[in-house]
């Protein structure tokens, strides 16, 4: 208990000091001070928008919109023009007399078509230099809807693949790497609650319907003390409110799958909703060629996103919202999986300076394997089911102080259930059930954080995350031997059966962040941020892309939870009145506690898991360069990205440090789209990556008549798969009217892999498929042809 | 598991494609191989001995030659191994209820320039095959391996003998013709695939049974099954050995080396071996397909 105790002094004793700093900082600010606040709408739907500047002229001074769109400013008594501007919208000026709180909400119209069509990010011109994000990554869906999809697909996460410091393993493998991170290293947040797979078909496709996506924000650095889980990024994709002007019908025809959306007010324009479905159809093309035998495959996918909106009055307004999304596959056996979400928010408005969201979600990943689906055969047959489930409340408070001082405090709750695998088996007519049992875990945080204003030109963020876990019963917990040489299976020690609640071992972490923005000049910063993080929950994956049976598993008394530190530096600087933005920034990651696997290591289905694990430290560093040209006809960025990524694990390697399996060295992203006329656009882009670690043999010998690898040195990622690169492009071609001559819509044609290159995903060595005792080399690509696809999207 | 693996990795195939390639990889050191795989059957047993070699080198592999290949049975009853032809391949007659008995300890000793390496292996219990069956089927399409689209599925009955942790391996001849390509190789752990299936005791669950259809069978076609017993590590062995020979894809693990159980005598010498050395008891079952006993199409 003592100890307890103590710890929770020592984080109260860490706190303190932050507190004080912001309320003596706060001091000599005088009391003469009324607040001007609200919340800022797009006129064309009423949908709540992120990150609009509000200003005022006279004082110079400044706040953001919240992603829910409410914004506060604190200024003196006395006249003032308070002017709301984003980008691609008209701004909106207004005269005011400040002698008391008041509340001014506003609409924004967007600019005319035309220069619609120019629109690259959806933020202030200058927002790059002056925000305190540093390695933020901003792409509107606007510019993602013009970037070449793959079979004319647009997808969230394989056009953030183009930003700088983010990459992934090869062409169709499910997630994304950032800085060095895996992929379970990523936070992916969908109305906050997260998505534990991202991918529908194994990577081809994300799980984000572009149709209902409002904003997408990737963080890699500088990550505020709100956010925590995850030790590398953040991905926050925010959902469309619903239209809450007028109906409206969306969709899209596509190559692989149709989507259809359905957005309108209710209740007097108090509330709104959408709701948008996809679903694959190669298995309904394809069913007429099939013969009776092959009448039952089945190979879709389909995800149902919904969300609507109350506004109960000025001060509370309500939100719920839900993804499903599943995957089917198999002919006589079956096997789907899918995650699911539901997230319900309430926004409180207490006063001009006080705001307050709190979100309750619930999310779910799970996937199940049925041998016999149709029961044909009751004799033998296999079922096996698998899941991580959770539910979370997080309460988030935003308190505007005045207008050098913006708080940010709250805290969460995530209550994990894993269930590992549950299966029956059926051989003989006897039946047996294979069963791990379920894991429990409680992950909890408080934060406090605050962007200041120091003077002009200095700009401070910090805040403090305290998080704890839990790793609780029931279950058995196992405890293996230490001694085991590293590299080799552990044996279980000892079993324990632990009782329901109790805690079997809890893990806390303070988690700084800071980050600090210099402003040179108008044009010119110099951003510098630092941040820890902890992430309690693991993905267990040895295989080069992650593959939907993979396993989320906790922290436990064997399982430590993974920790980072990374600092970050930029220079960051616009040219031509921001019509050029330009960005350069460094970064250093340190990580502990990263998971590794023995040779041979049993992931699924084994009690004694942990046994075949192995634990390592990892450093990840680089430069990022990015330009990009926000407006005009020809617009869209380059990225360069040079980086490196190491793991040192103890009996891998001679204990050194070696690249890791995500390791490329440089990654070249250049993005285009040209505006051609009202009709005719075009997107093209170009990535260029180099090839990722591989291990080969030096040896071969032959056992039983079949040639076997071996490598002498016994080294793990010595060598290097080739590079690759690939060329898209797109079209777009608008028409006034869309179905029955009301609306609007498009034809969207793209060419996928333009010259027909055959990337590698991987090279192995084999033997001979005639001769087993000969061996050879192969190259496997994954996209081995040129892929062209037209999409007719509409709207009305 | 991997079988789930690669049937989603076919999917993914469509659009995708394999290349031969040249790669130049690093030299490595040449080491001895041990390949004994020894059964307690009346009749000849041989233990081969090579030398390991570049790995993309096209000739076959050099025979070690000169050796000393002895195995002993728990007893210390020594059995000489000779390479008669001068082949690398050692050989022993065994006599009738001479050679190795059920849960015994059975040492390899091989002495080769100058080394002197052992292994150890147990004899593990095999239950018997108590009769194979087939029905007919017929596949959508003509497999793209060349064998048969219409034909018969042939599945053998066995039960897992009572008692956690045996563990087997299956393999079959068509017509005399062995079919032992790494993709071929089924190996059991209990009446399941691995240690976590809790199957003790079971009938061999029916990927087992039927891992005999590496195409189907035609009428009057020969079918010969046999199950051996193997320790432990050569399940382990087996089964890397497997995944090291059908690793490509999108969910291909890093390649690793597999485990051998020859060590060098002198733990301290820069000398080591590779290979394996294992002892099985085997059941057999044989039968000749008749179209008219079949089970018809379910």
């Amino acid at each position: 208990m003592s100890n307890i105790y103590k710890k929770y002094f020592s984080i109260k004793v860490a706190f303190i000091p932050l507190i004080y700093l912001i309320v003596i900082s706060n001091f000599a600010i005088g009391q003469n001070n009324y607040t001007i606040s609200g919340k800022i709408s797009d006129a064309k739907n009423g949908e709540g928008m992120i990150g609009v500047n509000v200003y005022l002229k006279e004082l110079k001074i400044g706040a953001s919109t919240n992603v829910y769109g409410f914004y506060s400013i604190t200024a003196p008594k006395g006249k003032y023009t308070l002017t709301a501007s984003y980008i691609g919208y008209n701004s909106v000026s207004k005269e005011y007399d400040l002698k008391q709180n008041q509340t001014l909400n506003l609409e924004l119209v967007e600019e005319g078509k035309l220069l619609e069509e120019v629109v690259i990010t959806g933020k202030r011109e200058d927002d790059n230099v002056k925000n305190m994000e540093m390695s933020v990554n901003k792409v509107e869906m606007k510019t993602i809807k013009k970037m070449p999809a793959f079979l004319g697909e647009v997808d969230v996460i394989r056009s953030i693949q183009f930003l700088p410091g983010v990459s992934s393993v090869g062409e169709g493998s499910s997630g994304f790497n950032v800085r060095g991170g895996g992929i379970d290293q990523n936070l992916v947040l969908l109305d906050e609650a997260p998505v534990y797979n991202s991918s529908h078909l194994f990577g081809f496709f994300s799980v984000f319907n572009p149709d209902v996506v409002k904003d997408v924000k990737l963080i890699k650095g500088g990550i505020p003390a709100t956010y925590g889980g995850r030790v590398s990024s953040i991905l926050d994709v925010r959902m469309k409110e619903g239209n809450s002007k007028k109906p409206e019908f969306s969709g899209g025809l596509g190559t692989i799958f149709s989507r259809f959306a359905y957005e309108r007010p209710f209740l007097k324009e108090k509330g709104s909703f959408i709701v948008a479905l996809r679903r694959s159809y190669i298995d309904i093309l394809a069913k007429p060629f099939l013969n009776t035998d092959l009448k039952g495959s089945r190979f879709y996918f389909y995800d149902f996103t919904a969300k609507t909106n109350y506004k109960i009055n000025d001060k509370n307004t309500v939100f719920l919202s839900g993804y499903f999304g599943r995957d089917v596959f198999g002919a006589d056996f079956g096997f789907n999986w899918g995650n699911s979400t539901t997230s319900f928010r309430w926004n409180h408005v207490f006063n001009n300076k006080l705001f307050l969201n709190t979100t309750i979600f619930y999310s779910n990943y799970d996937y199940s394997i049925d041998s016999d689906l149709s029961n044909e055969n009751d004799q033998d047959s296999f079922e096996w089911k698998s899941n991580i489930l959770n539910y979370s409340i997080k309460p988030d408070f935003n308190y505007y102080l005045n207008s050098k001082n913006t708080i940010s405090f709250g805290g969460q709750a995530i209550y994990y259930t894993f269930n590992p695998g549950q299966a029956i088996a059926v051989s003989g007519g006897q039946s047996r059930s294979i069963g791990l049992d379920s894991k429990y875990a409680m992950e909890s945080a408080l934060y406090i954080g605050n962007e200041q204003k120091l003077s002009g030109k200095l700009t401070l963020n910090y805040g403090l995350r305290y998080s704890f876990y839990n790793y609780m019963g029931p279950g058995t917990v196992y405890t293996f031997n230490e001694n085991t040489t590293p590299g080799e299976r552990k044996q279980i020690t000892s079993t324990r059966t632990s009782k329901k609640g109790e805690s079997i071992k809890n893990y806390g972490n303070l988690e700084p962040r800071i980050a600090l923005n210099l402003g040179i000049n108008n044009s010119t910063s110099i951003k510098l941020g630092y941040n820890r993080l902890a992430q309690y929950i693991h993905l267990l994956s040895n295989t080069v892309a992650s593959s939907p049976l993979d396993v989320w598993t906790p922290s436990s008394n064997n399982i430590k939870p993974q920790l980072s530190d990374q600092v970050a530096l930029g220079l960051f600087k616009n040219f031509s009145e921001n019509l050029y933005e330009t960005s350069v920034e460094v970064y250093y990651k340190t990580l502990k506690n990263q998971i590794d696997y023995i040779r041979n290591a049993d992931l699924l289905l084994n009690p004694a898991v942990e046994g075949d694990l192995m634990y390592g430290i990892g450093r990840a560093y680089g430069a990022e360069f990015f330009v990009k040209k926000n407006k005009g006809k020809f617009n869209g960025w380059i990225s360069y990205t040079l980086a490196r990524t190491e793991r040192k694990v103890e009996g891998l390697n001679n204990n050194d440090w070696y690249a890791s399996r995500i390791d490329k060295a440089h990654n070249i992203s250049v993005v285009g789209i040209l505006d051609l006329s009202k009709k005719w656009s075009m997107g093209t882009t170009l990535s260029f990556s180099s090839g990722t670690p591989a291990s080969f043999p030096t040896n071969k010998f032959v056992w039983q008549g079949i040639a076997l690898p071996h490598n002498y040195t016994d080294d793990r990622n010595t060598y290097r798969i080739p590079n690759s690169h690939r060329l898209d492009y797109s079209a777009t071609r608008k028409n006034k009217h869309a179905l029955f001559g009301k609306g609007e819509s498009e034809w969207v044609f793209s060419v996928y892999n333009v010259y027909n290159r055959k990337n590698p995903f991987s090279v192995y060595v084999r033997q001979n498929p005639d001769d087993p005792s000969k061996t050879e080399a192969v190259k496997y690509s994954v996209f081995a042809a040129i892929i062209p696809a037209v999409t007719y999207n509409f709207k009305f | 598991m991997k079988k789930i693996l690669s049937i989603i990795g076919l999917s993914v195939s469509l659009i995708s494609c394999e290349q031969v390639i040249d790669l130049e990889v690093k030299e490595g050191v040449n080491q001895l191989v041990v390949d004994a795989w020894l059964t307690d059957e009346v009749k000849e047993q041989s233990v081969k001995l090579t030398v390991s070699q570049p790995y993309f080198e096209e000739s076959a592999p050099k025979p070690a030659l000169g050796a000393e290949v002895i195995v002993y049975n728990q007893d210390s009853t020594a059995h000489v191994f000779t390479d008669s032809n001068n082949d690398g391949v050692y050989t022993y007659k065994p006599k009738a209820g001479k050679f190795l008995k059920e849960n015994e300890q059975v040492a390899l000793a091989v002495k080769y320039e100058n080394e002197q390496y052992y292994s150890l292996s147990q004899l593990k219990r095999v239950p018997k095959i108590d009769s194979v069956g087939y029905e007919v089927f017929s596949f959508p399409i003509t497999p793209p391996d060349g064998g048969p689209k219409d034909g018969f599925l042939a599945q053998f009955y066995a039960n897992d003998l009572v008692g956690e942790g045996d563990t087997y391996l299956v393999r079959s001849y068509k017509n005399d013709t062995l079919r032992f390509k790494p993709t071929d190789i089924t190996l059991a752990y209990d009446a399941g695939f691995s240690p976590g299936s809790k199957s003790d005791g079971l009938m061999f669950i029916l990927p087992i049974r039927q891992s005999l259809n590496q195409t189907l069978f035609l009428d009057k076609d020969k079918l010969k099954v046999e199950l051996f017993s193997i320790p432990t590590e050569a399940y382990y062995f087996l089964l890397q050995l497997r995944q090291e020979s059908s690793n490509g894809g999108i969910f291909a693990t890093p390649l690793s080396n597999i485990p051998t159980n020859i060590f060098n005598l002198n733990s301290k010498s820069t000398k080591k071996a590779l290979g394996a050395f294992f002892v099985s008891k085997v059941s057999t079952f044989e039968t000749i397909i008749d179209k008219n006993k079949a089970k018809p199409k379910q």
